[in-house]
């Protein structure tokens, strides 16, 4: 999924940073708000990016500039909305591309906006669409958490086919051929995401119901409803 | 899983005492260089020249190295084939229509682009490399704040990579004491014990970052970590390096410009 250092001809990594610079900046503004209220989310906010880092550093071999592995973002869009988890990811994208040279500077724009960016929003906003309805709230993890990677997929797809489009058919035609290049490995992993990450919310909802109430995640009711079940 | 964790390979290479600008410099100026290139000559000088100083000055292990490229180059080498099948030109070789709206192809102009961009990414992962082999990431925090990233960006950045390896160390020890005891002997055996191992690391790492944050507190911690910056001057010969591929880069970039291979 990291589109790799030096893939993205000049103006296209400068259309993404700016298309990724506004959301950061309101990210950092609203983590400001955050750590000045709540200090106390400080170690669930390093934990959650330090997941991130490990999960999507599992990478698997894929055909178009980049490489299929989870991403993790869906459960600290669950946690603290898109904008800050954007924040997040643009510290792990940046220490992945200095620690493991995984991604890349110049496309660090490109990777906010399909990793830290699209993916987040769709995973937020599942998980808000199906908050309070009488959905499963493992069920809510497990569908928020696998779309948010799948479309970080689509978005990096779309990366890659605005960048190099198709001489016949375009940008539509190179578009379908990248993300069905993808989709072999990123459906079954998506998945694979969504149940191993609505299983860690398991964990968190059996030893720290606490927090989840607190930050108003999910309600006292649902909360104890589902300590209930598990 | 992470053997290839550059970080204890930076704290001890041989450009580890370089001024962490002069560094920086050459690696994103190596960048800013194989992007404005436009022929695939120059993105290989400088691929050159850095792997030379990586190999050399840095004095890193050729083999970690070659590991180290290898890898991405593969991925690159793949998705350039990609780029040559889709993106057409005049003198075909070989054409495919599958599909309607599929059509793919093989002609002088495609195999221009695809090998253009591979050595783009070579050289690009180059500079990486460069930047991950020799800077240490604590160098680079100081950095960060010198380039006025407010100091809580910077707090959250600090709290996540100690957070990384607390959570490698507790995904270390799970991992082994699931393989002694079979956890991963089915595919669905393999999922629950993954997940189990991801739950659990998660908690007892949350639960570290708890414990780490009081001890910070208790230690009159407000937020903002004391660093102690940049303490070595750049020196001549670095500048002078740092110039020297710069000019040399940017004369390749210019030299070369508009070749192609075929």
């Amino acid at each position: 999924m990291h589109i790799m250092e030096g893939f993205l001809p000049w103006q296209w990594c400068i259309v993404w940073w700016l298309i990724a610079l506004p959301c950061l900046a309101f990210g950092v503004w609203q983590l400001k708000k955050v750590m000045e209220k709540d200090r106390e989310a400080l170690p669930l906010l390093g934990v959650t990016g330090g997941f991130i880092f490990i999960l999507s550093s599992l990478k698997l071999p894929s055909v178009t500039g980049s490489c299929s592995h989870p991403t993790g973002t869906g459960l600290s869009a669950i946690c603290f909305g898109p904008w800050i988890t954007s924040v997040v990811c643009a510290i792990v994208l940046l220490f992945q591309s200095l620690f493991l040279a995984h991604g890349g500077l110049s496309v660090l724009g490109a990777n906010i906006v399909s990793m830290g960016i699209v993916g987040p929003v769709i995973g937020y906003a599942i998980y808000r669409l199906l908050k309070d309805t009488s959905v499963n709230i493992y069920l809510t993890v497990f569908l928020a958490t696998a779309l948010a990677d799948m479309f970080t997929y689509v978005t990096t797809s779309l990366e890659l086919a605005l960048a190099y489009p198709a001489e016949v058919g375009g940008v539509a035609s190179s578009f379908i051929l990248f993300m069905g290049i993808f989709a072999v490995t990123q459906v079954p992993l998506a998945i694979v995401e969504g149940i191993v990450l609505a299983l860690v919310f398991k964990y968190i909802v059996a030893l720290k119901p606490d927090i989840l109430i607190r930050m108003k995640i999910f309600s006292e009711s649902q909360i104890n409803a589902a300590r209930g079940e598990a | 899983m992470f053997e290839e964790l550059l970080e204890d390979v930076a704290q001890n290479n041989g450009l580890r005492e370089v001024n962490t600008t002069v560094k920086l410099a050459v690696g994103l100026g190596a960048i800013v260089l194989c992007l404005l290139s436009t022929s695939y000559l120059s993105p290989l000088f400088i691929a050159l020249v850095l792997s030379a100083a990586i190999l050399l000055l840095a004095r890193i292990d050729i083999k970690t190295y070659a590991e180290l490229f290898l890898v991405p180059l593969w991925f690159a080498f793949l998705s350039a084939i990609v780029i040559v099948l889709i993106s057409g030109g005049e003198h075909i070789f070989w054409s495919w229509n599958p599909l309607s709206f599929l059509s793919l192809s093989i002609t002088r102009e495609s195999i221009n682009t695809g090998f253009f961009i591979f050595c783009r990414v070579i050289g690009g992962m180059s500079a990486l490399l460069f930047i991950a082999l020799t800077t240490p990431m604590t160098d680079l925090f100081a950095v960060m704040r010198k380039a006025c990233v407010p100091d809580f960006v910077i707090d959250l950045a600090m709290i996540i990579y100690r957070t990384i390896f607390i959570l490698m160390d507790q995904v270390r020890q799970i991992y082994h004491a699931q393989v002694m005891r079979l956890g991963y002997s089915t595919w669905r055996e393999s999922i629950t014990t993954f997940a189990s191992m991801c739950g659990a690391a998660f908690i007892a790492s949350w639960d570290e970052g708890d414990d780490l944050i009081r001890a910070m507190d208790a230690r009159c911690y407000d937020g903002k970590f004391a660093l102690m910056g940049e303490s070595r001057p750049a020196g001549f010969r670095s500048v002078a390096a740092l110039c020297l591929f710069i000019a040399s880069g940017s004369a390749a970039v210019y030299v070369s410009q508009g070749m192609t291979l075929l």
